[in-house]
């Protein structure tokens, strides 16, 4: 359940998703919104928030796959953030960058595969599949169990081709680039980016299904509209389940991601992280898919939105945990296997 | 008293209630499969709940309950499921009767019917679906007729619930001659044990019978026993529906929870828990009842502040308990069918008299949880209306 302010946030993000569309979004976004520091600090130029309102403003900013780096550089400041301790009071480790993030002018990605190895404070090896990587800054990355930031500067970046041509991958290399220790561990970083993107797949799922129900009202076919018709109602519904499903695990996992370090909120984590990551992601697919077939002709077309979620989604789906690992981790994490 | 001080004064009163010697036979008994159990055991204990005042937890005090805020009532199911305490027998009074009487009765009927449910004394039935009239409600055919201070009772409910025990039943029946769907129908409040009464239990296939068939032979009820006005019953039947807002569901996830913790169990035992397919089945079944406990715990904290997150938008058209039931009931076959897959080629084995396990009457039972209750395909169709506002077929 949204807070008052979290619910303030939440229509003003939205409302600003309705008026701008497309890579020029980002200035107005960090700049007049300031949704990029909502978890850094306020000494570093950021709101003070935190990841509950870095969920707001990713799943808003999902729901219509607004291309640009959000979810990645909000999460880098949170990370950045944090000491060993998982506190955000003290001094932060990744200091230099914080400001950057905050005004929007360093964008962030999180480079958290497991071939870069760290000695002497400087990584080598190459990272492939970042999301948001093209044209980031600053990376995040994952070198055995600890984080470093790593200037883009001080890296090769290779921009990919992508199917889902609304987020960039890019093939990063690091041939003993100067990297700054994090004190957030490798792991909670990529346990919040999953749950970052299970919110952000709840929120492109409930968008999907608000644009079928829609199209079903108005679409009409024998007579009248095809929302009358049994076959599709039913599917509609199952997929309403889906969807409030969906949000309501991610938020909390969401809940577990915001609470204040401790033994306790780490272990919820480590299992939430993954489950909300998997299931929102494949309802997301699964809504999407069900997108394309309930419009019918239309839903096949490039114009229509159906195809840059379904590809979207599908790309949630095989990057930081396919669905079988991700259920492996989850068994072994909550002690089934 | 915080909800901390409350939870643990309901452990212990559970705790020493089902330690005395007259209870401790009904722990984990008349669940799942098993509601003909220690019937007469379970009707004391009823009365034991009600003497003690842990019925009607969440009616106002001024109607004899103790007015507590929902999350109290979800605390007292949750210790409730987690001492494994007996199925309820007068749950039907208590969840469904008393809060229709408390919107639609009148002070005398609330004063007549709510002390017996809160004392665990008066046990009821609700008496809807007919043999004609199962998902389309509306096509009921039983009739009542008023004569001489008397609503004289012909027809025949089915499906009904605990019939064979409960003192009253709640009944809908066509009062006006020759009208048809929602028009012309009565709410009627009818004693069970008199003459014009016949009960049958129904044989399932369990081989155990929960459910009955009742038959009105000119069965009669007072004048006044009528909740809502005459003829305004469908209006009071669907009241009666909405007052499920899955409050109980919360605790009986815990009970879920007990069930799959034995499959893991017996997955381990026998060494299907290394058959990567029953692995798999597994993990998806613990990451699936905690969806359902994320989306139920928002799905009540929804109801209570309109448009709740979890279901942006749709519990805000009511249908909160509609995505639960579609959740729990779907999510109770597949883990009945993981238990006997999980048991193997022992599992299709059966004990004398048809004596089942509990992994057997899991599976077997749960084949009715999407049909009752409103059926799983009526579930989708509430929530395509109510919930997306797609048009009507």
């Amino acid at each position: 359940m949204d807070s008052s302010e979290q619910a303030a946030l939440r229509e003003a993000v939205r409302d600003f998703c309705g008026k701008h569309a497309g890579p020029q979004a980002w200035d107005r976004l960090a700049g007049e919104l300031g949704l990029t520091g909502l978890a850094v600090p306020e000494c570093y130029g950021g709101s003070g928030a935190g990841l509950a309102e870095v969920a707001v403003a990713v799943e808003e900013t999902g729901r219509v796959l607004l291309p640009v780096p959000y979810l990645s550089t909000a999460l880098a400041g949170a990370v950045l953030s944090e000491d060993g301790a998982g506190r955000t009071g003290g001094a932060a480790p990744g200091a230099e960058f914080l400001p950057g993030i905050a005004s929007g002018a360093l964008r962030a990605a999180f480079a958290l595969g497991s071939a870069v190895t760290a000695s002497g404070g400087r990584l080598t090896g190459v990272a492939p599949h970042v999301l948001d990587g093209a044209e980031a800054g600053l990376f995040v990355v994952r070198a055995g169990d600890a984080l470093f930031a790593v200037r883009a500067a001080d890296t090769v970046v290779t921009p990919c081709g992508t199917l889902d041509q609304s987020r960039s991958q890019a093939a990063v290399s690091f041939q003993g680039a100067p990297a700054v220790a994090a004190g957030c561990a490798a792991e909670r970083a990529e346990d919040l980016l999953r749950v970052m993107l299970a919110v952000e797949s709840a929120g492109a799922a409930a968008h999907c299904l608000d644009v079928t129900v829609g199209y079903l009202k108005t679409r009409v076919q024998f007579g009248r509209p095809i929302g009358a018709f049994q076959a599709l109602r039913h599917r509609c519904a199952d997929l309403a389940v889906e969807v409030a499903s969906a949000r309501a695990t991610a938020y909390a996992a969401v809940r577990a991601a915001a609470s204040p370090v401790s033994p306790a909120s780490s272990a919820e984590l480590a299992v939430l992280g993954p489950l909300a990551k998997r299931h929102c992601v494949d309802v997301f697919w699964h809504v999407a898919a069900e997108m394309i077939q309930l419009h019918g002709g239309i839903g096949f077309t490039w114009e229509h939105q159906a195809h840059r979620y379904l590809k979207r989604a599908k790309t949630s789906q095989l990057l930081h945990g396919t669905p079988a690992e991700l259920r492996r981790l989850v068994s072994q994490r909550a002690g089934l296997s | 008293m915080n909800d901390e001080q409350f939870r643990a004064e309901v452990r212990g009163w559970l705790t020493t209630a089902l330690a005395s010697p007259e209870f401790a036979c009904l722990v984990g008994k008349g669940g799942t499969g098993r509601a003909h159990e220690f019937v007469a055991e379970r009707m004391a204990w009823e009365r034991r709940l009600g003497a003690d005042g842990w019925i009607g937890l969440g009616w106002p005090e001024a109607d004899g309950g103790r007015g507590l805020p929902w999350h109290r009532q979800v605390i007292f199911y949750e210790e409730y499921a987690r001492a494994n305490a007996p199925g309820r027998v007068g749950h039907i009074g208590e969840q469904l009767v008393a809060p229709t009487l408390l919107m639609f009765g009148t002070p005398e009927q609330k004063a007549r019917f709510l002390p017996g449910i809160a004392a665990g004394t008066e046990l009821w039935c609700q008496g809807y679906s007919e043999p004609g009239a199962g998902s389309d409600l509306a096509g009921l055919r039983t009739r009542a007729s008023l004569r001489d201070g008397e609503w004289h009772i012909d027809g025949q409910k089915i499906w009904t619930s605990l019939a064979h025990v409960a003192d009253w039943c709640f009944l809908l029946a066509r009062t006006e001659a020759g009208s048809d769907r929602h028009r012309g129908l009565s709410c009627l409040l009818v004693p069970v044990r008199q003459p014009g009464i016949e009960i049958r239990p129904i044989t399932q296939i369990t081989g155990t019978a929960e459910f009955n068939e009742v038959f009105f032979d000119d069965a009669r009820t007072l004048e006044g026993n009528v909740a809502g006005a005459p003829g305004d019953g469908w209006r009071v039947a669907l009241g009666m529906l909405g007052v499920e807002r899955g409050v109980s569901n919360l605790g009986q996830l815990i009970g879920f929870q007990r069930e799959f913790d034995a499959v893991l169990a017996a997955a381990r035992g026998n060494g299907s828990a290394g058959d990567p397919d029953i692995a798999a089945r597994i993990a998806d079944a613990w990451i699936a009842l905690q969806v359902m406990r994320f989306t139920a715990e928002e799905a009540l904290g929804g109801a209570d502040q309109e448009g709740g997150v979890a279901a942006g938008g749709v519990a805000a058209g009511g249908v909160a308990a509609n995505i639960t039931k579609l959740l729990w009931t779907t999510w109770h076959q597949r883990l009945g069918e993981l238990a006997v897959d999980v048991g193997g080629p022992d599992a299709t084995l059966a004990g004398p008299d048809y004596g089942l396990t509990d992994t057997q009457r899991l599976f077997l039972f749960a084949r009715a949880e999407t049909i009752f209750g409103g059926s799983n395909e009526i579930q989708r169709n509430i929530v395509a209306e109510r919930g997306l506002g797609l048009p009507r077929g």
